[in-house]
């Protein structure tokens, strides 16, 4: 090939890319907008580099180290005798509070959304489910089974529209500060979604088994059972799972409005002024929410590979 | 392979799944007990019921004015929803997009594909264990910036810098770096190898071959994921407001203090409503663009 020839084809080449308008102008809105924000938004780097900020800066760095040690030379033995005092009075109640407040809220959400999912899954819920409508089944029915769908799913929506922070903050006002408010929150908001993604797993199952079922005169509720219940269940799993790292996370923060999730210990540090604590503690949340990762991930593995 | 009930139910039980099933039904058990989360324990006082009943009522009729007396000049409901809108959306739009530049970094040094541990890759210079370092220390940042949660973030960053807008910024930004660095760095090392190793066979540089045959094949569900994270982000600034910030959530929480509930329900649908457009504007674009 020559010069002019390759040069040719990589013009024809460059002229028959795909274009997606769409993209173009999403790509374009979101530029316009970060420009927007940062042009228009009260943001103001004095607020970090000021004389006086920078002397805040420093004292606070200051107060990070733990108090025996702060303005004394560095031992291993008293960092190590602050940490283990820290532990046993506020770390060890806070993480294991957070683990379980995460897991009893998935758990409830993992049920009541196994509930839910069915009558929010367009294919199951239906006059005549897996086979073509009948007219004999009527107009009337039809219209019924998909209000139920609508109705459920945007019961869904709503459930998980609002974020968990707010349903706990609303749900404290309710119950009180007790981990209910905090499981509560979580278990509305993970129902909200891991609702849709299961309703969205049932109908994405092979149809014709369950087709097949139905045309042998299985009831709704034996489908349900033998049918998709079983074949559901990795996926169903895997999105358990998933969503529970997510409430680790957001378990660490709920602690915040006053239940005792390791957020409560560090809003009292932050409120005591006790800055080293807050960062140990702030640090400790972090841990956890690697090893919630660690054992999703190890957990998810297992699941795909026992099928 | 016999199908009596024994063998079927030896094989069930040795599965995995039921082994991770049964694992979690029994921390679960063991969770209720350690938080108390017997029925009986959650008494909502009857004053608490009301409340709740009054708030899930309004949901129905949310104030479109104030519903508590204000000075004359203040401006319309309406329309400090919207300015509050205006904020989540430009504190979430600015943390998003320096999230973008430090994760897209981050996300190339985390990734095996760029540091050849794949050996279908070319090796870089710079020699094995060098990379590995590097390789390693970049997960071991992202792991860390991203494991606090961003309240967390804004606690330490509001003790330390005090309540600027650029806190807030800040505080997003940071662990949404995190998440970006780690996603983009998942998937530039599960897109399909094909091209880059052809453009290996064909002696292209390392630097070629990552970002003309590896980085395009990721590059569709690494735009469809920044802009899901950008809705998740507009969510975070929306509670940021809680810690004072003037977002949505600060009025959602000023609101609800006292007792307006109809304010709530305002605030909170204008949050629906941007939430709900974001999802739209994201899901289409996976939907048209992304594998």
């Amino acid at each position: 090939m020559t010069t002019i020839e390759r040069a040719i084809v990589l013009e024809r080449l460059e002229a028959e890319r795909p274009r997606n308008t769409f993209l173009r102008w999403s790509l374009a809105a979101f530029a316009l907008l970060v420009a927007h924000a940062w042009w228009f938004g009260d943001f103001h780097l004095s607020d970090f580099t000021s004389e006086r900020h920078l002397e805040n800066l420093y004292r606070f760095a200051h107060e990070l180290i733990p108090a025996p040690l702060q303005g004394q030379p560095w031992s291993w033995s008293v960092a190590l005798a602050w940490c283990a005092t820290l532990m046993t009075t506020k770390g060890w109640p806070a993480l294991a509070t957070t683990a379980a407040i995460s897991i009893s809220a998935i758990v409830l959400a993992g049920c009541a959304a196994a509930g839910l999912a069915l009558p929010a899954t367009r294919t199951f819920a239906s006059p005549e489910p897996y086979l073509p409508h009948s007219r004999a089944s009527g107009r009337r029915a039809w219209i019924l089974w998909a209000m139920t769908v609508a109705v459920t799913r945007a019961f869904l929506i709503f459930l998980r529209a609002v974020p968990e922070y707010v349903w706990a903050f609303l749900l404290i006002a309710v119950v009180g500060p007790t981990p209910w408010a905090a499981v509560l929150a979580l278990a509305i908001h993970n129902t909200g979604i891991l609702g849709k993604l299961n309703a969205e797993a049932i109908e994405n199952l092979d149809a014709q088994t369950l087709a097949a079922l139905r045309a042998l005169g299985a009831a709704r509720r034996h489908i349900a059972v033998v049918g998709i219940v079983p074949a559901v269940i990795p996926r169903a799993l895997l999105f358990l799972f998933y969503r529970w790292e997510t409430c680790v996370r957001e378990a660490t923060v709920l602690g915040m409005l006053g239940i005792v999730s390791i957020g409560y210990y560090v809003q009292d540090a932050r409120a005591r002024q006790q800055y080293d604590v807050m960062l140990a503690l702030i640090l400790l949340s972090g841990a956890i929410v690697l090893i919630g990762d660690l054992l999703s991930a190890a957990a998810r593995e297992a699941v795909r590979r026992s099928d | 392979m016999p199908f009596d009930s024994a063998t079927l139910t030896r094989r069930h039980l040795g599965n995995r799944r039921t082994l991770v099933a049964a694992g979690v039904f029994l921390a679960a058990a063991v969770s209720f007990a350690y938080v108390q989360l017997a029925p009986g324990n959650v008494q909502p006082t009857m004053a608490g019921l009301r409340l709740g009943a009054r708030f899930l009522a309004r949901a129905f009729s949310p104030a479109l004015t104030y519903e508590a007396e204000v000075p004359e000049w203040t401006a319309p409901l309406i329309w400090k929803a919207l300015v509050a809108a205006h904020t989540t959306a430009i504190f979430a739009a600015a943390a998003i997009s320096g999230a973008l530049v430090g994760g897209t970094v981050l996300s190339f040094l985390a990734s095996s594909a760029w540091w050849a541990a794949d050996p279908a890759m070319p090796r870089r210079r710079i020699g094995r264990c060098g990379s590995i370092a590097i390789w390693f220390s970049a997960r071991v940042v992202i792991a860390f910036l991203r494991s606090i949660h961003e309240l967390l973030w804004a606690v330490v960053l509001l003790a330390a810098f005090g309540r600027g807008q650029l806190t807030a910024v800040l505080a997003l930004m940071i662990p949404y770096t995190g998440v970006l660095a780690k996603v983009f760095s998942e998937m530039i090392d599960e897109a399909p190898r094909e091209s880059a190793i052809a453009l290996r066979e064909a002696g292209a540089s390392p630097i070629q071959i990552f970002f003309v045959g590896l980085l395009p094949r990721a590059f569709p569900d690494m735009l469809a994921y920044a802009f899901y994270r950008f809705e998740c982000a507009v969510r975070s600034s929306a509670i940021l407001g809680f810690f004072g910030f003037p977002t949505l959530g600060y009025y959602i929480s000023a609101s609800f203090d006292n007792m307006l509930f109809g304010e709530v329900w305002t605030y909170l649908y204008v949050l629906f409503a941007m939430v709900v457009l974001l999802d739209w504007w994201s899901g289409s674009l996976r939907r048209r663009f992304a594998a």
